[in-house]
């Protein structure tokens, strides 16, 4: 069984963005948001927020870039 | 059975159990909160729509698609139905602390939540809410149940997108008949030919960047409930806060200009953001709505700026750069949050008039169409400039001359140039009539003296643009009966760019045999 198989990751996949990268995104962000409230304010935490952030406008822009 | 009562029953529905579900997936806050004494209210409130639709649903469920009439009747009367049910959670749980829920243990009422005893109240935040107007009942949003302050951002996020598309994206229905209630939606440009996946692109965008708007906002310094909410209700261009001051509230430099993009995403067209994401960035300066999005807020921030700086109230330039520049931006793009309050510099309802009237023709021209902002749309107002200046120039031409008008990049001969000139002329004069007769009904009811004209205006455009900023009128007791049930009207028609209720209130009149 592959992980795309899984109930909600299937939805997202097959309502989502077709594109890998932002697909993971839509599924990850809950998770980072729910890691934010769980634990609050940290370095840890704080750095997964910007990597989030960086990965989008970074895929965004090359994307863009590459086109 | 008239055929248009079953399609248009079957429709409404539809939209209804849509709605009954988005309150059965609020019980979770509550549940993650502790406050367990707004369950039953919120389950009542879940079951009540959900039943209704679920009747109406299956009692015509073999009705035709709808045609563009249909289209419209829904759109309003799905619109309207969705402000009227939407308002059962304020209503119960305000009640419920009022009266206590046996078994429960409820906190002490206050003023804030009270307001919400009263239906007409709670039917005006749920209206606020679902247009996206962020005009409030609260005096003090930060005493509100978590519930509640979820619940006012639930109804301004979904709404932002459309309750249509959300009933589309989640009940989907191919076919011509979605494609008409979409268009009906104040929407006209699909992303794909097929309409199910365009409502459901325009959700995986928004999902996104909702997910980045939160977390900036966050890295910025919220704390993330505020950032949950600020992050959905930024992003719909909503404006609902949490807080008693909006943004003002967190004072910061930071927040400020974070906020900012965030608006701006909201105010862009989603087929345009999805261009932008699958990697052609061009559109960010080819697409007419998208550059003027751009040079609108620039040119309006900058006279903002100028006005708060040379003439105001501000006394170094950057203040009058930071909250400037997020108050035009704020009104211009529809959201409405605040940040200029007497709490922490000069009340936006204080600022020099010809100020405040820059800030209200923000609100009047709005974003781009296809977003999530009001107003009568970027687009109308470029076509409406560009229309008139053709037909100046027309009289410098021989009679025999052909000529084009070029909006957007396409060229358009004579007879579709007169028509969509027409078209954008209507929404405008309609837009400005409702305008001055809602100023006028709202200078007869409130108390003499009280308000300049300025402030009517402000307060009426505000509310017609579905922006929700305040020069102070509105709330549960400075607003006037008739004040409310006006603005629930101007919010209304705004979001839905009048036409649809226009088409529902005709029939409503002719057909009911209520003028014949």
């Amino acid at each position: 069984m592959k992980p795309r198989d899984l109930p909600v990751v299937s939805a997202v996949f097959e309502a989502g963005a077709d594109d890998r990268v932002f697909d993971s995104l839509l599924l990850v962000g809950p998770l980072i948001i729910g890691l934010i409230a769980v634990f609050g304010r940290s370095l840890a935490t704080a750095a997964v927020a910007i990597a989030y952030i960086t990965v989008f406008v970074g895929y965004t822009l090359y994307r863009g870039v590459r086109t | 059975m008239n055929r248009a009562v079953a399609t248009v029953g079957r429709d409404l529905g539809r939209i209804l159990e849509a709605l009954g579900g988005l309150m059965l997936l609020s019980l979770v806050v509550p549940l993650v909160w502790g406050e367990y004494f707004a369950l039953p209210a919120l389950l009542v409130a879940a079951i009540v729509p959900l039943g209704i639709g679920r009747v109406l649903y299956r009692r015509f469920e073999d009705a035709e698609a709808p045609g563009r009439f249909h289209g419209m009747i829904v759109a309003a009367s799905g619109w309207f139905s969705v402000g009227v049910f939407g308002a059962l959670p304020f209503l119960l749980v305000a009640w419920s602390v009022q009266l206590g829920v046996p078994g429960f243990t409820a906190p002490a009422q206050t003023a804030t939540l009270a307001a919400f005893t009263e239906p007409l109240n709670a039917v005006f935040e749920s209206m606020s809410g679902f247009t996206g107007t962020g005009l409030t009942m609260t005096d003090n949003e930060e005493v509100l149940p978590q519930t509640l302050q979820w619940w006012r951002t639930f109804t301004e996020w979904v709404g932002g997108v459309g309750v249509i598309v959300l009933t589309t994206a989640i009940l989907s229905r191919p076919g011509s008949g979605s494609l008409t209630l979409y268009e009906s939606e104040a929407r006209s440009k699909k992303i794909h030919p097929s309409i199910v996946s365009t409502v459901r692109t325009i959700w995986w965008i928004f999902i996104l960047f909702t997910f980045v708007s939160i977390l900036a906002l966050w890295l910025a310094g919220m704390p993330i409930w505020g950032a949950i909410n600020h992050g959905m209700t930024g992003l719909a261009t909503g404006g609902f806060s949490i807080t008693d001051n909006s943004i003002a509230t967190y004072d910061s430099v930071a927040i400020d200009f974070v906020l900012l993009p965030v608006m701006l995403l909201g105010s862009i067209a989603f087929p345009v953001h999805y261009l932008i994401l699958q990697g052609d960035l061009r559109n960010i300066y080819t697409d007419l709505q998208t550059r003027w999005v751009f040079g609108y807020m620039g040119i309006g921030s900058a006279l903002l700026w100028a006005f708060l700086y040379f003439g105001g109230p501000y006394e170094t330039p950057f203040a009058a750069l930071r909250y400037g520049l997020f108050q035009f931006v704020s009104a211009a793009t529809c959201t409405g949050f605040q940040t200029a309050v007497d709490a922490t510099n000069v009340a936006l309802g204080k600022w020099p008039s010809h100020a405040q009237l820059t800030v209200a023709f923000g609100m009047f021209v709005g974003g781009a169409a296809g977003s999530t902002a009001g107003g009568i749309k970027l687009i109308r107002g470029l076509t409406l400039a560009k229309g008139i200046r053709h037909q100046i120039a027309d009289v410098f031409y021989p009679e025999s001359a052909v000529r084009r008008l070029e909006i957007n990049g396409r060229r358009l001969n004579e007879e579709a140039a007169s028509r969509e000139f027409m078209e954008a002329a209507i929404i405008v004069v309609l837009w400005i009539a409702f305008l001055v007769v809602g100023t006028f009904l709202l200078l007869v009811t409130l108390p003499s003296g009280e308000y300049s004209l300025a402030n009517a205006l402000f307060e009426v455009a505000s509310a017609q643009g579905n922006v929700g900023l305040s020069s102070g009128i509105t709330g549960p007791d400075s607003l006037p009966t008739v004040g409310k049930i006006a603005f629930l009207f101007h919010m209304w028609i705004g979001r839905l760019e009048i036409i649809p209720v226009l088409v529902m209130l005709r029939t409503v009149f002719k057909r009911g045999g209520l003028y014949r």
